[in-house]
């Protein structure tokens, strides 16, 4: 009985998920929607490798960019289809991510973070001041302009955004399923014992680093491809604004606040922070200088303050107090698991 | 673990309804008094670090905005009244692009104006060209943004290229008017879109005079030190050195050359931060005897220059800047679209717009006529160079060339003396 | 000459700024992402107070230092303590970074609604002066920031080496539940620590504001190079912070004679890189950091 609960609920999330765009008619709003739902796409693939590995990386802006811009020249140089393209920018990232996780996965905590900065922010330089790569043309800091070619299913660009909700919906739900199937493997396992203690994970016979590594390539491949996804949407590429610092701790931020190494924490922080700083951005953004940003400060610092499993934990808490089993009593124990 | 994830699923569901039904139900029936009111949505950057620059844009279109409605409003509308609605991009492309969907959507704007940077500029106008409606770019000068072959894109600046072809006017003209050879000339600037455009432009024109380029030093915008340039550019001696610089580093190059008593021909910034009023406050005396390019100035002589700046003296406390001049002048031409277009409909206003020609009344104060090619460029939009020299032991930006635009009995003060001589 | 004398006078600062950071970050474990916001206030306060009062800056060192001690004594109390607490079994304190992300958002933020968004520089009567060395020319204010950078961090090296608070810090940097059953307040030692940290950036701003801009976000400007600087000297090393922001200061100047400037910022990037696969604990670094 409860297995069919769950599927209803799930069948009744997708029918509505799918009906959006017939509700929300307004461009706009589903503009908003559909950068909502990058963000936790992103956040969640982020979630992969710092959330179930617990590699706090601040460098992902590397990833988006090297998705973006590979495939993005590809485009405008060969003609060559995002469709196919995007499968050359995710090697491309899965490349990098190869070659940054090498040297850097045997250094530990804060040293590794510190590290994922130092070299994000020295490829926005380098990405900054590169105008040509062989055939390709990048841009330099004035950025990489897609081509535009109209109405075009093969090129990724539409004049409607409903297509585009679609794709990011779709991605939403592979990122989901991924996190899903990471988490039951036994590469799930490995990453939560990693996380826990690397010594002792080691002790026990898990290769760190190669466990290590692939999360980091899966984690690379899926946010090249939401660098894709926001290459083909925006259709303007600006170095700071794809590699550059923002771009990677937003992720990290929205990640956490929401549950980071849960499945959907990613997510719910990803649509709900967004949501909350263009609702902010909507009605206080012409007004005092620095006011909106200042709210969603306080928002995600008292988030943290006093719920810091994230967002995830305070609802799973919630939910457990109106709808849990008598035999449970709220509070901490909300988060456990109370068995089905 | 299953039941979690159910009651997951159903928060889920309850979440996303909800935001369909907020998102669904926003908006919506605001097209009663459309007659008598004509929405221009402007995106401009309010927050983040060029938030002072998009504040002084606002002011200055608000002033216009106010006069014109005060004086009727659009009459071929029934004295329509014109409503501004103001979107902040943070600086950011993709906010850009998403302010633009929000106020051609929501809003239903008749036409967009904006944006400050080239870089929002850029992504924000394919919007526009996009849903069809007119987007009235007044000060981003980036080439491309009128090179892509867009219909409903017009920008009242200059093109970035332009102020650099008219320094290397201005150098061989000097160079002859004062008998001192220009041989070669320094390029530092700051590593943004603006920086990179502005050399190209100049690679281009400089070696057409006949002058080499010895010095080619882009650097990071947010740096703690430009020392280091400036040592080598003390070392390298060209006999130019040419900048493009935001306000802080403009200031720190500035005071920095002058420790080292670095002595070209000549400093000659290219606008931006050298235009800004606080680039003195923050850079001293250390500013005199730079010389700037810019497209209107307080002193510049053209006709309503000093009336508008001094009611906006009066108004806001400060004077206008060129960017301010843009913004206020950008209103006057609209209005004047509006009035032949006879409708609120961004088709025709894109066609009045096309069709604008302009040669009296305030605009004059920007460019004696106003007259757009068929991209959408404003043609001959005008171009001045200053040189911050000192009257009665103030600092002041006086206009010195060309001739005819020239503060009335100022002079140019060519080679450089020298940091406080 | 020049340019080695101005690579040493701007690493100084870098060191300064560092060495507030080493602390937090060798005694506590935490990324202190507020630095640079911190730096920014206190770069506020001081240029505030110095255009109200019209003292010289150098003077304001000893009002703007309790001042950002105060101010990191209850960030460490009120915001940072809490959620390490929350966290104390979990061995990367990721929630107290973020915090700290968090906080420098609302600081920058607060500053902008209070001070408006614009660049003012304070013009002190050392300002545009220059001092000559021989051949050398270095401007005064920097020349001034070298003099109070090395005067500070030997201070404060001897505070760490002499008095029982130090003594106390350098403990909990070592082991903090050693020092715990040792009976040292270890809350109280990681505010006191904080507090410290945050006034040493109060001193790095004095000597910053006579020849540097102060915007809303300056701190930006300096925040990546000091955690650099940081890693480069090794943890909790104060020697370590101001070598390591010389070096960083050296590298810059020298490097920008022969390649562009945004290209020595990569450079730096480079060495930081190797340095932490070489020796991840940094040139100073104390074998208990690990």
């Amino acid at each position: 009985m409860k297995f069919d609960k769950k599927l209803l609920l799930l069948i009744g999330l997708v029918v509505i998920l799918l009906l959006v765009p017939m509700m929300v008619t307004r461009p706009y709003f589903l503009h908003v929607i559909i950068m909502c739902l990058l963000w936790a796409y992103l956040a969640s693939s982020w979630n992969i490798i710092g959330g179930f590995a617990g590699q706090l990386s601040l460098g992902h802006g590397i990833y988006t960019a090297t998705g973006a811009y590979v495939t993005m020249m590809l485009f405008n140089t060969f003609g060559i289809s995002p469709w196919l393209g995007l499968f050359v920018g995710g090697a491309a990232a899965v490349l990098i991510s190869v070659l940054i996780g090498f040297p850097t996965f045997g250094l530990r905590g804060a040293y590794y973070a510190l590290a994922t900065v130092a070299i994000s922010e020295g490829i926005v330089v380098i990405i900054n001041s590169t105008h040509e790569l062989g055939p390709f043309s990048v841009g330099g800091a004035e950025g990489l302009i897609v081509k535009m070619v109209g109405d075009s299913a093969a090129a990724l660009q539409f004049s409607s955004k409903i297509p585009y909700y679609y794709l990011i919906l779709f991605m939403l739900f592979l990122v989901i399923a991924v996190s899903y199937w990471i988490k039951t493997s036994k590469l799930g396992y490995c990453l939560i014992a990693l996380k826990e203690d690397e010594d002792a994970a080691a002790a026990m016979g898990i290769n760190v680093r190669n466990n290590k590594l692939i999360a980091a390539m899966i984690s690379a491949f899926m946010t090249a491809l939401g660098g894709v996804f926001y290459a083909v949407l925006i259709r303007y590429l600006e170095p700071n604004a794809i590699a550059g610092g923002s771009m990677s701790t937003q992720m990290v931020f929205l990640s956490i606040v929401g549950g980071s190494g849960t499945i959907l924490g990613p997510v719910i922080g990803g649509i709900l922070l967004s949501l909350i700083s263009e609702v902010i951005r909507f009605y206080l953004g012409g007004q005092l200088m620095g006011l909106h940003l200042f709210i969603y400060g306080v928002i995600v610092l008292l988030v943290i303050m006093y719920q810091p499993r994230g967002i995830v934990a305070l609802l799973g808490q919630i939910v457990q107090r109106f709808s849990g089993p008598k035999t449970v009593e709220g509070g901490v124990s909300g988060v456990k698991d109370s068995g089905a | 673990m299953k039941k979690r994830g159910t009651r997951f699923i159903g928060l889920l569901v309850t979440m996303v309804m909800l935001i369909s039904l907020v998102a669904g139900c926003g908006g919506g029936g605001n097209s009663a008094d459309k007659a008598k009111e004509i929405k221009i949505g402007t995106i401009l950057p309010l927050s983040g670090s060029a938030a002072p620059l998009g504040k002084i844009g606002q002011q200055a279109r608000d002033m216009a905005i106010e006069e014109i409605n005060a004086a009727g409003g659009i009459k071929s509308i029934g004295g329509a009244q014109i409503k501004m609605i103001y979107a902040d991009s943070k600086g950011d492309p993709a906010t850009g692009v998403s302010e633009a969907e929000r106020l051609i959507t929501m809003e239903q704007v008749a036409l967009l104006t904006g944006c400050y940077q080239s870089g929002v500029a850029m992504p924000s106008t394919e919007v526009a060209e996009r849903y069809k409606v007119p987007y009235f770019v007044d000060v981003p000068s980036e080439d491309k943004i009128t090179e892509r072959g867009f219909k409903y894109v017009f920008r009242l600046a200059e093109k970035t290229s332009w102020r650099n072809r008219d320094q290397t006017k201005f150098i061989t003209e000097m160079a002859k008017t004062y008998g001192t050879p220009v041989k070669t000339v320094g390029l530092i600037y700051e590593n943004t879109a603006w920086g990179q455009g502005a050399v190209k432009a100049w690679e281009k024109y400089l070696p057409e005079a006949g002058l080499e380029i010895v010095m080619k030093e882009p650097y990071p915008t947010n740096s703690s030190d430009l020392t280091p340039v400036v040592l080598k550019a003390k070392q390298l001696k060209p006999d130019i050195i040419m900048m493009v610089s935001y306000v802080s580093d403009a200031a720190l190059l500035t005071k920095t050359f002058a420790e080292h008593q670095v002595k070209p021909l000549a400093f000659i910034g290219t606008s931006g931060g050298f235009a800004d009023p606080t680039y003195y406050d923050l850079a001293g005396n250390a500013s005199e005897y730079y010389f700037d390019i810019s497209t209107w100035e307080p002193d510049v002589n053209r006709p309503s220059s000093q009336d508008v700046n001094n009611k906006f003296k009066e108004k806001y406390g400060y004077a206008m800047n060129a960017e301010a001049v843009k913004a206020y002048v950008g209103m006057y031409i609209i209005a004047d679209a509006l009035e032949r277009a006879a409708s609120a409909e961004p088709e025709k206003i894109r066609e009045a717009l096309a069709a604008t020609d302009i040669n009296q009344g305030v605009t004059q104060m920007y460019a004696a006529q106003t007259k757009f090619d068929e991209t959408g460029q404003m043609i001959n939009a005008p171009i001045v160079i200053c040189q911050y020299q000192k009257v009665d032991g103030k600092m002041e930006r006086i206009t010195v060339w060309p001739q005819e635009e020239a503060r009335v009995g100022s002079h140019i003060v060519w080679p450089y003396p020298g940091a406080g001589k | 000459m020049s340019v080695v004398a101005n690579g040493l006078s701007m690493g100084a600062i870098y060191g300064l700024i560092a060495l507030g950071l080493t602390l937090i970050f060798g005694i506590m474990k935490i990324i202190n992402f507020a630095q640079g916001a911190l730096l920014m206030l206190s770069m506020m306060i001081s240029y505030w107070l110095w255009k109200l009062t019209g003292l010289n800056p150098l003077i304001l060192i000893l009002i703007v230092g309790p001042i950002m001690f105060v101010v990191g004594y209850l960030c460490q109390r009120f915001l940072v303590r809490p959620v390490l607490d929350s966290e104390k079994n979990v061995r990367e304190p990721v929630s107290v970074l973020l915090l700290t992300a968090a906080l420098a958002i609302v600081l920058e933020n607060l500053a902008l609604m209070i001070f408006g968004a614009d660049y003012v520089m304070a013009k002190t009567s050392f300002s545009e002066q220059t001092i000559a060395l021989g051949a050398v020319t270095v401007s005064a204010a920097r020349f001034y920031g070298l003099i109070i950078a090395l005067v500070v961090a030997g201070v404060f090296w001897l505070f760490l080496q002499r008095t029982q608070t130090g003594r106390n810090i350098r403990a909990t940097g070592q082991d903090r539940n050693a020092a715990a059953l040792m009976g040292i307040n270890v809350p109280n030692t990681f505010a006191i620590a904080f507090g410290l940290g945050t006034a040493l950036l109060a001193v790095a701003a004095v000597a910053l504001i006579p020849f540097y801009y102060v915007h809303p976000s300056v701190g930006q400007v300096f925040m990546t190079k000091a955690f650099i600087v940081v890693v480069l000297g090794g943890l909790g090393s104060v020697p370590g912070a101001i070598l390591g922001g010389i070096l960083i200061g050296l590298i810059e100047s020298i490097g920008a004679q022969y390649m562009t400037a945004t290209l020595t910022v990569v450079l730096v990037y480079a060495v930081f890189l190797m340095v932490l696969f070489v020796k991840p604990s940094g040139m100073f670094g104390s074998r208990y950091d690990w």
